[in-house]
């Protein structure tokens, strides 16, 4: 009976392994930048950790980030983004995972415009959101994947500064550009 | 049996997590950072680090003493001392700076050396700085009888090392020993000791109210003297790029080397308003977008 069960543990590893789910792309070093655009001060924030995993057989997106890697280009408003803002001790990553709402049928060479939906996660707050996006096969085992949406901080419970010296705007553009391989 | 079932959730639960990805820090190591909201803290120089090639420009201001009342709108009528202070960074741990203290028209030149760092994994339960400085009082004497103070009789020193340590989010609280030496504690200068060296201990606690404001504390008790220690009470206040210290402090004295050997008044009618302003620039390469 023992032996049968781990035999049987043995040969799941061996019947499942990720290899064979031949349409996984994953990265860990995905571009993500974030623009605030307020009157008076106009700054971005990037990071080039993002990880990402598209599966187009199960048909499923997931992306986090660690917030702890976005630089703005002055450590002060960083550390300032991260302790009272961001609050990234409690709070670590920004997280998406959905699916993609139109059917992919991807040739390499092509382009193709989709919409993801899903479930984008920052500051411990969960919301349903929308992201339009272009996946391009360059190649067999490589996936392009470019998106942009927008994430208005109210919605995050994310604080505005009050008193004004680098101006935050309401809403934030975040751009998403990263290549995957199997 | 119980062990074999074990073993079999465990080998599956890959199939069952494969779908996402594992939530994982994109570094092992961080630093735990804002022990203090700035550079100085009320009068002393703290832990907290600038970044490489950021400027950081403090001006700060003592006042007269409390006890004068409305009449002398408690204190700000009355002779303010005022330093300005500029630190560079030159890289992460080693920073520059000048100051200039009015009383006793004193030029400070200083170092601050960051050699630890506390983490958030506690590996490293606290950061350690060193500062070292020396200064020059370029006072007119012209008018003493006896010969004017030669630039050597002028001079002194301080010395300090900060241990510092934020205990939770909300409190931050340094230890820096410290030195001062005075080549020549002439009674002509504005300091009440008469002794060359001076030995103390500096205390600074920080209590976050909220995210950007703090109540903070200063107590500076003496080690090998007779002088009252040096007591102060504030508010940090930081808006954006600046930070905004407001306090109650015993003693005039701005410059390192005064402060311990400057003397202090009664803590109460001999406190004297504080007021510092913090500023930080960027000077390094920033990305035009």
């Amino acid at each position: 009976m023992k032996k049968r069960i781990y035999l049987f543990s043995i040969l799941s590893f061996l019947i499942f392994p990720e290899k064979v789910l031949s349409q996984v792309f994953k990265t860990e070093k995905g571009n993500v930048e974030f623009l605030s655009k307020a009157s008076l001060n106009e700054f971005t924030g990037k990071s080039s950790d993002l990880n990402g995993l598209v599966d187009l057989e199960k048909n499923l997106l997931d992306f986090f980030i660690d917030l702890n890697t976005l630089r703005t280009g002055i450590g002060l408003r960083d550390r300032h983004m991260r302790e009272n803002y961001l609050e990234t001790k409690k709070y670590p990553y920004a997280e998406f995972t959905g699916k993609i709402g139109t059917e992919i049928n991807l040739v390499v060479g092509q382009s193709k415009s989709v919409i993801a939906k899903g479930k984008f996660k920052i500051h411990g707050v969960e919301r349903e959101i929308e992201v339009p996006g272009k996946l391009t096969a360059i190649s067999d085992s490589e996936l392009q994947l470019e998106a942009k949406f927008t994430v208005l901080l109210s919605d995050y419970n994310i604080d505005i500064p009050t008193v004004v010296f680098y101006e935050l705007a309401e809403d934030q553009i975040v751009s998403i550009r990263a290549i995957l391989k199997k | 049996m119980k062990k074999t079932i074990l073993f079999l959730i465990i080998s599956c639960l890959p199939l069952l997590v494969k779908a996402q990805l594992e939530r994982k820090p994109a570094t092992d190591v961080q630093d735990v950072e804002l022990i203090f909201h700035a550079p100085r803290h009320i009068n002393l120089l703290t832990v907290e680090p600038l970044d490489k090639k950021t400027l950081q420009f403090a001006i700060m201001h003592t006042f007269g003493t409390l006890d004068g009342g409305i009449q002398n709108l408690y204190g700000l009528d009355n002779g303010a001392n005022i330093q300005f202070s500029f630190e560079y960074a030159l890289n992460d741990k080693f920073s520059l700076g000048a100051a200039r203290q009015s009383r006793d028209k004193i030029y400070n030149l200083y170092g601050r050396y960051h050699i630890l760092k506390q983490t958030q994994d506690n590996k490293m339960p606290f950061s350690l700085s060193l500062m070292g400085g020396a200064g020059v009082n370029t006072s007119n004497y012209s008018f003493l009888q006896e010969s004017n103070p030669t630039f050597a009789e002028r001079s002194s020193f301080a010395f300090q090392m900060m241990g510092a340590r934020k205990f939770t989010d909300r409190i931050s609280v340094q230890v820096s020993p410290m030195l001062a030496y005075f080549v020549d504690p002439n009674p002509i200068f504005l300091i009440e000791g008469d002794q060359n060296l001076y030995l103390a201990l500096g205390f600074s606690g920080k209590y976050k109210i909220s995210g950007k404001s703090s109540l903070t504390l200063q107590w500076i008790p003496n080690l090998n003297n007779n002088l009252r220690n040096n007591l102060g009470v504030g508010i940090d206040l930081e808006a954006g790029g600046h930070v905004f210290q407001m306090y109650f402090v015993t003693s005039q004295a701005l410059n390192e080397q005064y402060l311990l050997a400057g003397g202090n008044g009664v803590p109460g009618e001999g406190f004297r308003i504080g007021f510092n302003v913090n500023r930080v620039f960027a000077t390094g390469r920033r990305k035009s977008k």
